[in-house]
């Protein structure tokens, strides 16, 4: 018998709207789940998916992809990566696992959410897609890491990161949380889809795939590699989304959830893989510094992207471009120094050659970040390591939740974004995020950040030890410099060198 | 008495830090609190000046003898630590 070609039949199937009698519409799309904007529902018609896949078209490519990911693990897992990879290395796996694989599970009911209550049958099919590659993320990023769990308590942190109260995942809950869990369908396909996975997914799961495979991690560079191009599939539910909104004269609206969540990616980014690309990845290894990812990758992109889609460029580009060379060495600075509070070992990252590269990539690092270093590596190599590890708690933002910081030394120009709302003094870490809490300060007033939450008495003791315990940071998860401080006996043979000359 | 939590924007340090101290303390004790957790650990000691306590984007410092309490600081609130060059 002869098998129609897709699009004979693709739009036809696709049409399962109907016009419900036993309920209202509302009732079987309530509106603030489904996000409606004001439009009726054949507007919602009109969306146009641009990647275009049935079922069975989806097995077969997913079943291929699978196969091949899963038999890289396979045939590499006697070849020993693990124990031989260096230090820094490994702190990329623990820093991404943890933040990322659970995380994927949450995107799956985000994913349900479209599948479900999105007015547009077009998103209903394709996210019905990206929740199970969504589920499959999940799978395979709790999977692959669990070979290592025997061998490093760390690697644990792949499963239990996401339940803790540690600093980081309380950052990364109360962004998802912001843009996926709970939004309605459509503004889940502007913020989660085309904000946070057609550019920034590309950079952790692009980039740091180069990176892998640079360090001879052929199994994570696979696994990596092959989620993306999941990613990039269903990355694409967000934009016919936008198109409708802005045919329909709802603009404004979209311009804002564009720009709430691309700043809230970008701000967790810079915490994430900012240190790892130009700090914990192997010096002959890097491939790009982390600003010329961002440029190539996330600004090209979405510049092209959203002038495209008709949309303006995010209010804040100036600021956004500024801080490309700025905010992820606070932010590298900030974990390290406070690393008892994360699960995997940082990699200074701060030997010459590499403060060489950090000047050539970042023109003024030394007069400025490097300040900071100079007094930590001082008191490294004379012993005072007391003076290596914090006593209090850095300020985070009520908005993104991480420190607030920003460049020191002689460009010293760290400055807090206060704002006083219903008797509460909140502190912001730009004036972004500050602008963000007051387009729904109801939405975001409620929360504790963890140095709300220390000062609320909610964390005791009120030390480290209590700090840890509250994180759900046994013993031996505690993380310390990943190299055990050997990076500083260059500077130490150069005291010595200096002393003797 | 009582505690009163500060947040320390330290100059030249890259992080605001909560400091915690006592609503009798005064500024020079303020500045010296909040030294302890950015002098020596990210910022170099400069014997040749002391530290000045001023609100965030004022040009005045707070007086040296000045009590938190007397200070109108709110808990929390972000004050900036400056070097002043030591006079003669």
């Amino acid at each position: 018998m002869a098998v129609l070609n897709r699009m004979d039949w693709y739009d036809l199937a696709r049409s399962t709207n109907w016009t419900p009698t036993y309920v209202s519409e509302d009732e079987l799309f309530p509106p603030e789940l489904s996000g409606n904007f004001g439009l009726p529902q054949n507007a919602w018609e009109q969306y146009d998916e641009p990647y275009k896949q049935t079922y069975p078209e989806y097995v077969k490519v997913q079943r291929e992809k699978d196969a091949g990911a899963y038999s890289v693990k396979a045939a590499l897992e006697r070849s020993r990566i693990f124990e031989n990879a260096d230090p820094g290395w490994k702190s990329v796996m623990k820093a991404h696992y943890g933040a990322i694989a659970r995380g994927e599970y949450a995107a799956a009911s985000a994913e349900a959410r479209m599948m479900r209550f999105s007015k547009a049958p077009g998103m209903r099919n394709m996210s019905t897609l990206g929740c199970l590659d969504e589920i499959r993320h999940g799978q395979m990023q709790l999977y692959f890491p669990h070979e290592h769990v025997s061998k490093d308590r760390q690697m644990d942190w792949a499963f239990k990161a996401y339940d803790t109260n540690d600093w980081a995942m309380i950052a990364a809950r109360h962004f998802f949380d912001d843009i996926m869990m709970t939004r309605d369908a459509i503004s889940v396909s502007i913020m989660l889809t085309f904000s946070f996975e057609t550019g920034f997914t590309n950079m952790q799961f692009l980039g740091l795939a180069a990176d892998a495979a640079e360090a001879g991690d052929h199994t994570f560079a696979n696994l990596i590699s092959s989620i993306q191009t999941d990613e990039s599939r269903h990355a694409q539910i967000g934009g016919p989304a936008l198109k409708v909104l802005i045919e329909n004269g709802r603009k404004e609206e979209a311009q804002k959830r564009v720009d709430i969540a691309v700043w809230g990616a970008w701000k967790l980014f810079s915490v994430l893989t900012g240190p790892i690309m130009d700090y914990y990845t192997p010096l002959e290894h890097r491939k790009q510094s982390f600003k010329e990812f961002m440029e190539e990758w996330i600004v090209a992109q979405f510049e092209r992207a959203l002038t495209d889609m008709g949309l303006e460029l995010p209010w804040y580009w100036d600021i956004f471009l500024k801080d490309l060379s700025q905010t992820h060495h606070g932010m590298h600075l900030g974990s390290y120094f406070w690393r008892p509070t994360i699960w995997w070992n940082p990699a200074a990252g701060v030997t010459p050659d590499e403060r060489a590269w950090l000047e050539e990539k970042y023109p003024g690092w030394n007069d400025t970040w490097g300040e900071c270093w100079d007094v930590f590596i001082d008191n490294v190599v004379e012993g005072r390591m007391d003076k290596a590890y914090p006593e209090t708690l850095p300020y985070v933002c009520n908005m993104c939740q991480l420190p607030i910081l920003g460049t020191p030394g002689k460009g010293w120009n760290v400055k807090d974004y206060p704002l006083e709302y219903n008797g509460r003094l909140y502190h912001f870490g730009s004036e972004v995020d500050r602008w963000v809490f007051e387009q729904e300060p109801e939405r975001y007033a409620g929360h504790l950040s963890i140095v709300d939450r220390f000062l609320a008495g909610m964390i005791q003791p009120m030390d480290l030890g209590g700090a840890l315990q509250y994180m759900n940071i046994a013993p031996g998860e505690c993380g310390d410099d990943a190299h055990n401080y050997a990076w500083a006996e260059v500077y130490r043979a150069l005291r010595a060198a200096k002393k003797a000359g | 008495m009582a505690l009163f939590p500060l947040t320390s924007n330290f100059e030249g340090d890259f992080v605001l830090q909560l400091v915690a101290v006592d609503s009798e303390n005064t500024m020079d004790e303020v500045a010296a609190a909040a030294a302890v957790h950015s002098v020596g650990r990210r910022v170099r000691a400069r014997p040749d000046c002391i530290m000045r306590v001023r609100r965030q984007g004022a040009e005045d410092f707070l007086p040296r003898t000045m009590k938190v309490s007397e200070s109108g600081l709110k808990p929390t609130e972000t004050v900036e630590i400056i070097w002043e060059t030591a006079r003669h």
